[in-house]
């Protein structure tokens, strides 16, 4: 549209400034009618599709999480894997995954530490409350320790600095049938203090 | 706030651009036959805000479109609505770009100096087409999928480049991922952006010259702003309303997902292009090839389009352009009519149109099932579904002999030509429909002869009659003999017992579930023939029969065919592969094995077809197996009616009204 108003006259626009401005006093009121219905029709028009497409993009707020069919336990691994001085030992969570239209049976959706101490285990997520990068492991630091932004964890999970808002996450963890690893996995918001299953 | 806007008005000169925008002249009057322009504007607005909040939710691969848009159609909130609005405001755009055409020709708006702005609003209608041609491929379905398999193809018979031009656009030589991204491209990137650029230079070149009023002197003038806008914003809401009405009430359509592998004989272009589709079926256009009838006569229809602007400078041009543009209108209202009252006349039109919209309702159940939808993308759904590929091998394997409920599996009935007329087709074997429900172990044991009537029909090749092993052997004789009995009022318990039995055999699902009191009843009514009152032939002097559940075998040795597992899963697969078999109708067999024919897969479905092993959505008929009337009812000596597994009668009625 640039193009023609380059164009166009200056004088052109003046004029009709002018014409614009000359109205006689007894069409004031019919314009004004004129203008809020004009105005009032057009927004009406543009604001039903841009709200059902607002609605329409607002769809992952509305959306429950549906409940789980079990007891949100998940077998991890075996006591007999993990080693029985407390060395913490990574483990895949595999779960069935829905993901929008999909359903993808048995996949990782993340991943834990394990420690036995004892008959217990102790299990954390690998995910660092920080900012969500995978914590690692470090035997020379004895701690896990991120190497996105250096957070550091003791072996129970407790922050050793000031970068992590929270301690590492821990799972509940549960030995069934004498040997079978159990743990209700949860991931957490990060970036905050508190600790707020997602 | 005054200030700041004179700050920002110094700085930008906005409230000039503005002003421009607003004030344009309207010598004689606002007038309603000004409103097309701002419709068509107002649509494309429209397509643009859906556009980009249905692009948020689209996944362009072959095995994501269709599931992404199942997904938008059917799972998000509102995704129906904003597809629907996109849907028919595309239709509505080319409407309104025909009114917008045709009225730029009546009031002569093309001709000098307006020729390149008509020359313009060809372009802009050229990127409309292929908007509409580009989104149509997009869901992915059976319907977009075949109907663009002929726009590409008509690339393809583009001379000289042709083959290249058509790889190209496809991406490859087949359909395939790189199909949709670069239709998606297209549809969502390169055309909208090239028509915002032909619609500014359409715009500015329009009020460059200003509008194009038949009668100046009509009224006094005034200015789009707001005489003008309060009659386009009226209008743009009449069809806004329109396109709601239609997005609401019917919304937007999505068949099955493109499956190469299952022919859409329904496949039809959107009702736009209907009559270029129908203009390409005449012979006498068809004789000189794909080129001539889609590329060569639209091309120089459009070439005189573009070339009335030089044509109007003749004497007579203008009325020359009205005719043309009458005939042209004329003859495209005619092809679509056309068109249309063919396919609805057409039986085989009806029939694959009725199949599409059973597929597209199956695999929408399917698709929502609690399992979703696998990796391999909804396709895969429908083809390992027994409910939708069971009939279909039932009409190829089976119905040239059997039929399924009265018809060939799928609905329809089984026609043959008969001296180039086609007439109903012979049946030469049972009727399969309630195979192995209560009510067909009711008809065997009390109207076998009805049951198996259609063998009458079958010939050898001498033209003997062969059928009567069966309607005069064993079975046929125990039914004569001792159905009186069976059919006593006083056994009515009897003969369900015997009945519960049998069909207990099976071990498929039966509603009302099978009643374990009377299946021991019915074992041993099979083993003494005692009923309640009197005593009929048992069953185990000539049937085998390893009960269910059962360590040893009940009887053993018998001379007809064994009954362990009747009409199970495993017992049907092993009769169809071959029912010469010794366990089966051994010499006395007549028909074909089909362990060959068929594969293992085909085997499978339609056996988990015949049992009703299939999803069974919630809220959808109950198990067809055993739509049945309760056995002690069907006393009469007729095989009893099947209710159910009959075409809905409103999918039939529904093909027809479109």
């Amino acid at each position: 549209m640039s193009k023609t108003l380059d164009a166009l006259p200056e004088t052109k626009t003046e004029e009709s400034q002018q014409k614009g401005s000359e109205l006689p006093a007894t069409d004031t009121r019919r314009d004004f009618t004129t203008k809020f219905f004009a105005g009032l029709i057009g927004a009406l028009v543009m604001f039903i599709p841009l709200v059902s497409g607002v609605l329409f993009l607002l769809d992952p707020l509305m959306r429950k999480r549906k409940g789980e069919a079990d007891d949100g336990f998940l077998k991890v691994t075996t006591l007999a894997s993990l080693p029985d001085d407390g060395t913490p030992v990574r483990v895949q969570v595999i779960k069935d995954l829905t993901d929008a239209w999909n359903f993808f049976p048995k996949q990782p959706i993340g991943g834990v530490y394990l420690r036995k101490i004892g008959d217990q285990v102790l299990a954390f997520n690998q995910t660092c409350p920080h900012l969500g990068c995978a914590v690692d492991y470090r035997p020379a630091m004895d701690a896990f320790y991120c190497p996105c932004h250096a957070s550091q964890f003791s072996l129970d999970g407790v922050k050793q600095n000031v970068i992590p808002p929270r301690d590492l996450d821990s799972l509940v963890a549960e030995v069934r049938n004498g040997n079978e690893v159990w743990i209700n996995f949860q991931n957490y918001r990060g970036g905050i203090e508190e600790k707020v299953a997602l | 706030m005054r200030r700041l806007i004179d700050w920002a008005d110094h700085r930008t000169g906005f409230r000039g651009i503005m002003h421009e925008a607003l004030y344009e002249r309207i010598p004689g009057g606002a007038r309603w036959r000004y409103v097309w322009g701002s419709t068509l504007v107002f649509t494309f607005v429209l397509q643009m805000i859906t556009g980009t909040f249905l692009w948020m939710a689209y996944s362009p691969s072959t095995r994501t479109a269709w599931e992404s848009v199942f997904y938008i159609q059917n799972e998000m909130q509102y995704g129906n609505v904003v597809r629907g609005i996109h849907h028919y405001a595309a239709q509505a755009m080319i409407v309104l770009m025909a009114l917008h055409l045709m009225q730029v020709i009546i009031d002569g708006a093309y001709k000098a100096p307006r020729e390149f702005n008509f020359w313009i609003g060809l372009i802009l209608l050229q990127i409309v087409l292929g908007l509409a041609l580009t989104g149509y491929l997009l869901p992915w379905d059976q319907k977009g999928y075949y109907a663009t398999q002929v726009a590409t193809k008509i690339a393809g018979a583009t001379p000289l480049i042709g083959a290249q031009l058509q790889t190209l656009i496809q991406g490859g030589t087949e359909y395939g991922h790189h199909t949709l991204t670069r239709f998606f491209a297209m549809h969502a990137g390169v055309l909208p952006a090239a028509l915002i650029g032909f619609l500014v230079l359409h715009i500015a070149a329009f009020r460059k010259h200003g509008i194009t009023t038949p009668d100046p002197n009509r009224g006094p003038e005034s200015k789009f702003w707001p005489d003008q806008i309060l009659k386009d914003a009226v209008a743009c809401l009449a069809v806004l309303a329109v396109i709601m009405t239609f997005a609401i009430r019917y919304g937007a359509e999505l068949n099955a997902p493109a499956d190469p592998s299952e022919p859409f004989l329904s496949a039809r272009p959107e009702w736009y292009f209907l009559f270029l589709f129908r203009f390409l079926k005449f012979h006498a256009v068809e004789q000189y090839g794909l080129a001539f009838g889609a590329i060569y006569i639209p091309g120089i229809l459009m070439g005189i389009l573009a070339l009335m602007p030089l044509i109007a400078r003749v004497k007579g041009g203008h009325f020359f352009n009205l005719g043309f543009m009458s005939v042209m209108l004329a003859g495209a209202g005619t092809l679509t009519v056309m068109a249309v009252m063919e396919d609805n006349q057409d039986p085989d039109f009806i029939r694959d149109l009725t199949l599409a919209k059973r597929d597209a309702h199956r695999i929408n159940e399917l698709a929502s099932s609690p399992t979703k939808i696998p990796v391999e993308g909804a396709v895969s759904l429908l083809r390992n579904d027994p409910l939708t590929q069971g009939p279909r091998i039932f009409k190829k394997a089976c119905s040239s002999c059997h039929r399924h409920n009265g018809k060939d599996g799928l609905g329809f009935d089984v026609m043959e030509v008969v001296e180039g007329n086609e007439v109903p087709a012979l049946e030469t074997a049972a009727d399969l429909g309630t195979f192995g429900s209560r009510e067909w172990v009711v008809s065997l044991l009390t109207v076998y002869p009805d049951r198996f009537a259609p063998l009458k029909n079958l010939k050898d090749e001498n033209g003997e009659s062969i059928g009567a092993r069966f309607l005069e052997g064993d079975m046929a004789s125990f039914c004569i003999d001792n159905r009186d009995a069976l059919l006593a009022p006083e056994n009515k318990e009897s003969l369900e017992a015997i009945v519960e039995f049998v069909v207990a055999q099976s071990n498929r699902d039966f509603t009302p579930p099978v009643n374990a009191d009377l299946v021991k009843a019915g074992r041993g009514i099979f083993e003494t023939g005692t009923l309640k009152k009197g005593v009929i032939a048992d069953c185990m002097s000539c049937h085998s029969m390893h009960a269910r559940g059962e360590e040893a075998a009940l009887s053993e040795d018998g001379y007809g065919p064994d009954l362990t597992g009747y009409a199970s899963a495993e017992w049907l697969k092993s009769f169809i592969s071959d029912p010469g078999a010794e366990q089966h109708y051994g010499d006395n067999n007549l028909m074909p094995a089909y362990g060959e024919k068929l594969s293992e897969k085909e085997l499978d479905l339609l056996v988990r077809w015949m049992v009703g092993d299939y999803y069974h959505a919630e809220g959808s008929h109950a198990d067809e197996n055993d739509a049945e009337t309760p056995p002690a009812e069907s006393t009469e000596d007729e095989i009893p009616t099947a209710t159910l597994g009959e075409p809905d009668a409103d999918d039939v009625d529904d093909a027809k009204t479109e």
